[in-house]
């Protein structure tokens, strides 16, 4: 409900006005993106965890809702040690996910300021 | 032997000399080039090197060895081995052998370069009795003609049939290649046949004069020597014209590259300098397409390193990107690899090059202490904590040995760098170098033992642990028995020990294991094994191999394992150990975990 | 009676179900039973859900009705030959039947859980299967739990299912409702436990299974983390230390525990495949023998006289398997006597 006045902006996620648009461009390069359930596999075994509250699960979450900037928060501490691609049950290359995030991170930023 | 033309030319010189000034040219700009893309350091490096007499001998030693006598390849392949040797040998004596000849019998030609290629056009027998110094001449000409003509012919050979030369999958040859081809095949039949023609006028050996009797038994005249001298010379102008721009720019790249790795040079460029000269040295050769672990699957074959270089050399980024990303970096094509080239290297640094929007920082880490006050360290690493049965039986050997030894990363810890380093990115992978360095200095152990040849050989190679030994468990391990520390009882199981590649390839560790599985049972050996060994297709060395992609990879490997019919699989990396045991039908078990089972206090 | 030969391969609660109802159709059934006892999986289990009937009765009872059938114990079938319409069944006792219908009812096989060695069964003392509980239920002997306390209890969840690590990506279907059933138990022995459940998603489709999990939740208290563990370690004295995401929070979760349960899930028996696909029979993607169609032909094989019924088509639970077992029977009786 917005009622034209309010200390903080809504947290609720509208998913008719959700930015998919670095989500869409990941899974154009990982199409597996999309088969993720959501277990909690990778996150649990994550090396980076511990330090960082780090979460590949999140992320793709984060990135279906269109949160890009919660996203990029959890992926500076990954330290691709590889684990979580070894426990995915879907068999979903993590690492390389990972790897071409941080890869195309910004790069949309960029071409909009240009 | 005398002059028989004045002027000692001849217009059918020219498309030789064309050919021969472009090459050279070519192979100049090649060498500028490469030295102005090395850093200064090693710009320095390598020029100092030329000169020193260790160095410099070496390379002449090498050059010898590996481009003209081939002496790796005939130890692989005796046929092919002969086959390359007999041209570049042969061809090498030819022009060393017609420069004496120009020496000995007119020295006044010395200057006009063609007169050893094309003496017995230039030349005829003089008046006097026939000399021991021409008739031996001659004869090693034909000789040395002979044996190049063999090697042409067993080319041809390999051309239609290579299964009959072992190679089971060559490259594709390109257009320009084939050209290359077609002239070097034509060069020493036209010489051979121009020769033949000419031999009643300068004489020859036991091969060209029975040739020009035969020749001058059907066709009377004189008609057909200058037209097969001119073939001749065009046969040599095409192949040096487009040498350059196809496989056979080895010839002269090689000489190259044995200097600069003498030099103690590594690739630091996915293109240039050093990379560059190996890049030109490849021959096309495909030795590491069957060698590759990933050609079991057709689509694969592509994404080899012989591909890799033709697509650096013409430039292709989008290929060069997704062959760097898919390789597991095994290092078996570097292993195989006739003249040494890197290829693991070249990816490595391809994708070094990358440039990312999100840059990782573990700077803010505060791994917990390493736990102090004992001697023996073990780093189990990330994997191992997926395998448990590794660090369990690994605590319970070290126990009965009687030491004094305690887990680092208990509770996890720190990844040790390797991948980073694999994916290409060197400075986050220091950041945790230094973290983990840091931890193990304040600990105060003297023995950091790791289970994971992974781990293993980032820690031996880029950490700077001083007072603190490094070693590996299979090392380790194999001490102990010998020390007496641990008493084995040997078992009737028989295994078979699969070289994870960075503990074989990568670190050089290949009779340890094998001793301790002699001691705990029977040893059986598989083919390719030690330095050959096929990756389990498990490597995090790939970015871009998904998991069902591996299945073929690591089945072949299986395949090859248990050929001789062992009990069980022995390996000693978590990571080989995990990817077999899904997909093998045998029991695969970790050296320590083999060891913990036959062994007590000693 | 008739004369028509059947052999029934497995001696299961299907290949049991099916004798049963054919004996009663006038036949004289022939079951091949690999392992010295009838009753197949369920022979080894305590007590089946959803209403905690005891499986032996349902054993026993089967046992009894097919007691006037030619049973073969600890047999295995070596080959089938097709001979126009008739089967040649060879055993590997020497005896070879020919037969008019074959069924096929060789079940399923557990997972087997030291393939998930992240989970560290037959590595850690307190690490079980679902078939250890099971049997430690009905004998009360197994020497990891004989005079353990059991304080804090964990089941994991889709252990061998949903996986492609595995080589399973199906759903056992029976997990979820077994968990429960064995947690409640355990909570039965052990009224003070604490125990957790590690689930990915709770599949609880069938008669009665979600008042069970609401009695799970409300009246024995039983915790459920929706995550997936992903990792076992050895924890000081003698416990395991279990780690999961606590995916709902979005934390990391980490517990000790005295006892893990792991649910380990249907495969495919694999060992009638060479005769299967000899047959003509394939392989359908989830790894299980292929019925003709998944939908009205469950127990056709599309192979004239060649029947199949229960577990060897799929995750089924004892009573479907039960329905298709008598399906079946119904299908070889018309198949006979309608003209072949």
């Amino acid at each position: 409900m917005e009622f034209g006045f309010k200390l903080s902006p809504s947290s609720a996620v509208n998913l008719d006005q959700v930015d998919l648009s670095l989500y869409e461009r990941l899974a154009a390069i990982e199409p597996d993106l999309r088969i993720c359930m959501a277990c909690g596999s990778c996150s649990a075994t994550c090396t980076a965890a511990p330090f960082t509250g780090m979460s590949v699960r999140k992320v793709i979450l984060d990135l279906q809702r269109g949160k890009e900037k919660e996203a990029a928060k959890m992926l500076s501490g990954c330290m691709l040690c590889g684990k979580c691609t070894m426990v995915c049950p879907r068999g979903i290359n993590t690492r390389h996910l990972i790897l071409s995030l941080c890869r195309i991170y910004g790069t949309k930023a960029k071409e909009e300021g240009k | 032997m005398i002059d028989r033309v004045a002027s000692g030319f001849h217009p059918f010189v020219l498309p030789f000399l064309f050919g021969m000034i472009f090459v050279l040219g070519y192979c100049l700009y090649g060498i500028v080039k490469i030295l102005l893309q090395l850093s200064h350091e090693d710009r320095r490096r390598f020029l100092l090197s030329l000169i020193n007499p260790v160095t410099a001998w070496k390379n002449i030693k090498d050059i010898f060895l590996n481009c003209l006598l081939h002496v790796k390849l005939w130890k692989r392949n005796p046929v092919l081995g002969y086959m390359h040797s007999s041209i570049a040998f042969g061809w090498f004596m030819l022009i060393v052998l017609g420069h004496i000849e120009v020496m000995l019998f007119v020295p006044h030609r010395m200057r006009q370069v063609w007169y050893p290629i094309f003496f017995n056009y230039f030349v005829a027998e003089g008046p006097g009795p026939a000399t021991v110094q021409g008739a031996l001449l001659f004869t090693l000409m034909d000789f040395f003609l002979l044996v190049v003509l063999s090697g042409i012919a067993l080319a041809m050979i390999k051309r239609v049939r290579s299964r009959i030369f072992g190679m089971r999958r060559t490259t594709r040859p390109s257009f320009l290649d084939r050209v290359g081809l077609y002239s070097l095949w034509a060069i020493f039949p036209l010489r051979l046949l121009a020769e033949g023609f000419t031999a009643h006028i300068s004489g020859g050996g036991f091969l060209i004069t029975p040739l020009n009797w035969v020749f001058r038994q059907f066709l009377g005249d004189q008609l057909h020597m200058l037209p097969t001298w001119w073939a001749y010379s065009i046969a040599l102008c095409i192949f040096m014209c487009v040498l350059p721009f196809t496989r056979y720019m080895h010839i002269p790249a090689e000489m190259m590259l044995i200097p600069m790795r003498n030099a103690g040079l590594k690739i630091k460029h996915a293109r240039r300098g050093f990379t560059r000269a190996m890049v030109w040295s490849c021959p096309n050769c495909g030795v590491c397409i069957d060698a590759c672990p990933m050609s079991v699957k057709k689509i694969n074959l592509k994404d080899t390193t012989v591909y890799l270089n033709r697509n650096i050399r013409r430039g292709n980024e989008e290929r060069i990107e997704q062959i760097s990303d898919k390789c597991l970096l095994c290092g078996k094509c570097r292993e195989v690899c006739q003249i040494g080239l890197d290829g693991p290297s070249i990816r490595i640094a391809q994708r070094a090059m990358r440039s990312y929007g999100l840059n990782q920082d573990y700077t803010s880490f505060r791994p917990a202490p390493a736990p102090a006050g004992h001697k023996l360290l073990y780093f189990a690493g990330c994997m191992t904590q997926l395998t448990p049965r590794i660090s369990k039986a690994v605590g319970s050997v070290l126990d009965k040995a009687g030491l004094d030894w305690e887990i680092m990363d208990k509770d996890g810890g720190l990844c040790c760098g390797r991948p980073l380093m694999t994916a290409g990115r060197f400075v986050q992978a220091k950041q945790l170098i230094r973290q983990n360095s840091e931890l193990i200095r304040a600990s105060g152990c003297d023995t950091l033992l790791l289970s994971c040849p992974i781990c293993y050989k980032i820690f031996k190679e880029r950490y700077k642990l001083e007072g603190v030994r490094v070693v590996h468990t299979a090392e380790f391990f194999e001490e102990l028995i010998q020390t007496g520390a641990l008493h084995v009882e040997k078992g009737d199981i028989r295994y078979v020990f699969h070289d994870p590649c960075e503990l074989g390839r990568g670190s050089g560790i290949y009779e340890q294991p094998r001793r301790i599985l002699g001691r705990a049972g029977y040893l059986v050996e598989s083919e390719p094994n030690r330095a050959e060994s096929i990756c389990c297709g498990g490597s995090l060395g790939s970015l871009t191999l998904g998991f069902a992609q591996r299945e073929d990879m690591t089945r072949n490997a299986l395949k090859h394992l248990t050929e001789g019919g062992p009990d069980a699989i022995a390996t000693a990396c978590p990571l080989c150990l995990a990817t077999f045991s899904r997909y093998a039908d045998r029991a695969v078990q970790d050296i320590a975990e083999i060891l913990d089972r036959v062994s007590s206090k000693g | 009676m008739s004369k028509d030969n059947i052999v029934i391969i497995g001696g299961g609660i299907a290949g049991m179900t099916a004798a049963s109802r054919l004996l009663r159709l006038g036949y004289t059934p022939i079951i091949v039973e690999e392992s010295d006892h009838l009753g197949g999986h369920v022979a080894e289990w305590h007590k089946l859900f959803p209403d905690m009937a005891p499986a032996q009765d349902i054993v026993q009872r089967l046992a009894e009705e097919v007691s006037a059938a030619n049973i073969f114990l600890s047999t295995r079938v070596l080959f089938i030959n097709r001979l126009h319409d008739t089967y040649i069944v060879m055993l590997n006792n020497g005896v070879s039947i020919q037969a008019q219908a074959v069924l096929i009812a060789t079940g399923f096989n557990l997972f087997d859980a030291t393939k998930k060695e992240e989970y560290g069964y037959g590595i850690y003392d307190q690490v079980l299967t679902n078939r250890d509980l099971e049997r430690w239920f009905t004998t009360g002997d197994d020497p990891r739990l004989n005079g353990h306390e059991v304080k804090r209890a964990g089941f994991v969840h889709c252990v061998g299912s949903r996986d492609v690590k595995a080589g399973n990506t199906q759903c056992s279907k029976v997990c979820c409702v077994t968990a429960i059933k064995q947690a409640i138990e355990l909570k039965e022995k052990f009224p003070d436990a604490e125990i957790w459940c590690f689930y990915m998603d709770l599949r609880l489709f069938g008669k009665k299974y979600e008042d069970f999990y609401i009695n799970a939740q409300k009246d024995y208290g039983i915790h459920f983390i929706r995550g997936r563990v992903s990792e076992v370690s050895e924890g000081l004295d003698g416990r395991v230390i279990v780690k999961a995401e606590d995916t709902l929070s979005g934390k990391p979760v980490k517990v000790t525990l005295d006892l893990l349960v792991l649910m380990s899930g249907m495969v495919c028996n694999a060992t009638i495949n060479p005769i299967a696909t000899s047959l003509g029979i394939d392989l359908d993607s989830d790894g299980f023998l292929r019925s003709k169609d998944n939908i009205s032909h469950i127990v056709s094989s599309g192979r004239k006289g060649l029947f199949l019924a229960g577990a060897c088509t799929g995750t089924k639970t004892v009573p479907e398997t039960i329905a298709e077992a008598n399906s079946a029977a119904l299908d070889i009786h018309l198949y006979l006597t309608e003209g072949k």
